[in-house]
């Protein structure tokens, strides 16, 4: 306890992580707050999921819908072959309306139309997830094979043989591939549904929510006086703003992380490139950090945050498409969505789940949300190094 | 000898109101140094400049010859505070809270932990320093509180307000803590609301009010300022304004102030002894309601200096 022995004692001031760890660890003490970041979402997104449709992804087989308009030898074997495979549940359905109804609303994983005469055979699906990519899979597969023995017949009967050697024949060499053309056929606007839609809805939601719920612990932090205090340590301000920020900024990216690897594992919820969603993540990540020390330092007491930051989150939510998809509302409400976060980071992540997709698909998006992130970041920084420097 | 904490000059303003004004002391070290006032006198705004939360509109700080505006990191790794508020998470264990008050001031990971083991064991609460603050009894987290202030084995210690709220336990066992820190050479500023805790902990007073210091010296030092003589404060019903003109021409009275509308106060040799000649003078003109006479100490220099009693 001499003062004396001061001087042998090396200062290494690790303010940063030290406030960080200590926000985490109040974090973890907090049995609501903790609800609210680990059950809650997974609640939200079942069963708004399966609401949406999604309750048979991850199932053992993929609804498929097939409109089959004759019963000729062709889409006989079609369905033949749709129907024994070991991954599809084929469905009959009257119309091709109906098949795109099916799969929009998710109760489809994908469809087939089968023409009556014809080999062009018409998939529809919405491309979104990994169910309908599944789903996909497994028609061609089907479909192969029958075009396969069709195109083999065809060449057996061209060399002289009739249609019973033909298929014996082909019986004898079921190889080769045939002509029968398969064309895509997106359902219009179509976004993914059932978990494919709301686990990054919930993400969204939930990572801004808890932000905006954590502002209170900065906002307690205030109130007990353990700012002030840590700024009379051997520490600059700006460690001190910075420690609180990285502690807003670890939560909000663990939220994002918690939901992604648990819908992933779960829910067979494909989130796609992952740089892009990093990117996205990251970025929306930052916005949240910045709302909550915005919040956390404009607001009077503790108590004041939880009361502003979950309403303002879910207001912010529905008008980005994080409660219901956006096409459920008007063009007007939509437009509007786009002035706040959610709706950037909505399509971001909706377009990253297409095959095909990367960082370039959704870099206006990801500069969008840099953008109101560095704004919503620079004021509530500067907010808070005022506030702090007014302590008496 | 160099002080361990040394100001002058000081000085601050909020708007249009000079909460301090040109404050300075030293404190040498293993020395404690008490600072009164009344509240609203300017200490917390002092100490806030003491230890790097508020910048001096004037003056200059210095801890062991270091310039606080010059380096303030040197400056304030040299300073353990103790803000008067229970500056700690309530969701952390005692433990946590000093943990992380270490980290700050920047204790390698395995010396930190044996000075919260010591540390706890000077405040006393080794047995309970797993247990989460939120749980302990409000002297417990007052220890707390001034433990996280010496992890770093502090030059000078500031203390503000530490016994407010405390049971008298607790009280007992942060003034024996605070006496052997400075028996073992800690500098000391201390600030209370509790002229006994002041008088028993303090070598040297600085008396501050409307942002000054108006006296400073040890407690005898202080005490002699208003001589010998006893405060005498008087309550009076009737003619006051009488009664007041025979007790100024009273034998024995060395001072009469009236300090409200039936109040007055006096200065006399001898208090206890001139009592019944000062009821007898207002007799006929007023009545004593209430009568309280004050030996000198430091409560009536305090009392003297700045009109107001320290708990007002």
């Amino acid at each position: 306890m001499r003062p004396q022995e001061a001087a042998r004692i090396r200062i290494r001031p690790r303010p940063i992580l030290a406030l960080v760890a200590a926000n985490l660890r109040r974090l973890s003490r907090d049995k609501v707050g903790l609800f609210f970041m680990v059950i809650m979402p997974f609640v939200n997104i079942v069963f708004v999921g399966m609401a949406l449709g999604g309750g048979a992804v991850g199932a053992a087989k993929l609804p498929v819908g097939v409109v089959a308009d004759g019963s000729d030898p062709v889409s006989a074997a079609v369905l033949k072959e749709l129907r024994a495979h070991p991954d599809l549940a084929i469905t009959t359905v009257a119309t091709k309306q109906d098949l795109q109804s099916g799969v929009r609303e998710g109760s489809l994983a994908a469809g087939l139309v089968i023409p009556a005469g014809s080999t062009r055979l018409e998939l529809v699906m919405t491309q979104m997830n990994g169910s309908g990519m599944a789903a996909r899979s497994a028609v061609d597969v089907a479909v192969g094979r029958v075009a396969a023995v069709l195109e083999a017949t065809r060449a057996v009967e061209a060399a002289g043989a009739t249609p019973a050697q033909a298929a014996a024949r082909v019986r004898e060499a079921q190889a080769g591939s045939g002509r029968v053309a398969v064309v895509g056929s997106g359902t219009p606007g179509a976004t993914p549904r059932g978990f494919a839609y709301t686990a990054p809805a919930n993400l969204l939601l939930f990572t801004f929510i808890n932000s905006m719920a954590v502002a209170a612990a900065l906002a307690e932090s205030r109130r007990l006086g353990m700012l002030q205090r840590a700024i009379t340590a051997p520490v600059r301000r700006r460690s001190v703003l910075a420690g609180e920020a990285l502690s807003r900024f670890v939560v909000a990216v663990a939220q994002s992380l918690l939901i992604m690897v648990v819908s992933s594992l779960v829910f067979g919820v494909s989130w796609g490139d992952p740089l892009g969603v990093a990117a996205v993540v990251g970025s929306f990540s930052l916005v949240a950090t910045g709302a909550a020390i915005l919040v956390g330092t404009l607001v009077r007491s503790p108590a004041q945050a939880p009361a502003i930051g979950p309403p303002l989150g879910i207001v912010l939510g529905m008008l980005g498409g994080c409660l219901w998809p956006r096409e459920s509302a008007g063009d007007f409400l939509n437009s509007i969505g786009y002035l706040f976060p959610h709706a950037w980071g909505m399509d971001a992540l909706l377009a990253l789940t297409k095959p095909g997709t990367g960082l370039g698909t959704v870099l206006p998006e990801v500069a969008v949300l840099s953008g109101m992130a560095a704004a919503l970041l620079g004021l509530s920084l500067f907010l808070f190094n005022r506030r702090t420097r007014t302590f008496t | 000898m160099t002080a361990t904490l040394a100001c002058t000059g000081l000085s601050k303003r909020f708007g249009d109101v000079l909460a301090v004004q040109d404050v300075g002391f030293a404190i040498a070290p293993g020395e404690a140094y008490g600072l009164l006032g009344p509240n609203g006198a300017g200490k917390t705004t002092t100490i806030s400049m003491l230890v790097g939360l508020l910048k001096p509109a004037t003056g200059n700080v210095t801890v062991c010859g270091t310039d606080l505006a010059a380096e303030p990191l040197a400056a304030k790794a040299k300073i353990g505070y103790v803000p008067q508020e229970i500056a700690l998470y309530p969701e952390l264990t005692g433990r946590e809270n000093l943990r992380f008050f270490g980290r700050l001031f920047g204790l390698p990971r395995r010396e930190l932990a044996a000075r919260i083991d010591e540390v706890l064991d000077l405040v006393g609460l080794s047995d309970r320093a797993d247990g989460k603050l939120g749980t302990y009894s409000g002297g417990m987290k007052r220890r707390i509180n001034i433990g996280a202030a010496l992890l770093h084995r502090p030059e000078v210690l500031i203390l503000d307000e530490p016994t407010v709220g405390v049971d008298p336990q607790s009280r007992k066992a942060i003034l024996d803590g605070v006496e052997r820190l400075v028996a073992d050479g800690m500098a000391l500023l201390y600030t209370s609301h509790y002229m006994e805790e002041v008088e028993r902990v303090c070598d040297r007073v600085g008396i501050i009010d409307h942002g000054r210091i108006v006296a400073e010296g040890t407690r005898h030092e202080l005490v002699a300022m208003v001589g010998s003589a006893d405060t005498i404060e008087l309550m009076l019903d009737g003619d006051v304004d009488g009664a007041f003109d025979k007790l100024q021409a009273l034998e024995g009275v060395v001072e009469a102030v009236r300090t409200g509308t039936g109040s007055v106060r006096l200065l006399a040799e001898g208090g206890r002894y001139v009592l019944p000649a000062i009821i007898t003078a207002v007799d006929g003109r007023a009545t004593v309601t209430a009568v309280e006479v004050i030996e000198p100490d430091l409560e009536a220099t305090f009392l003297h200096l700045t009109g107001s009693k320290l708990r007002d």
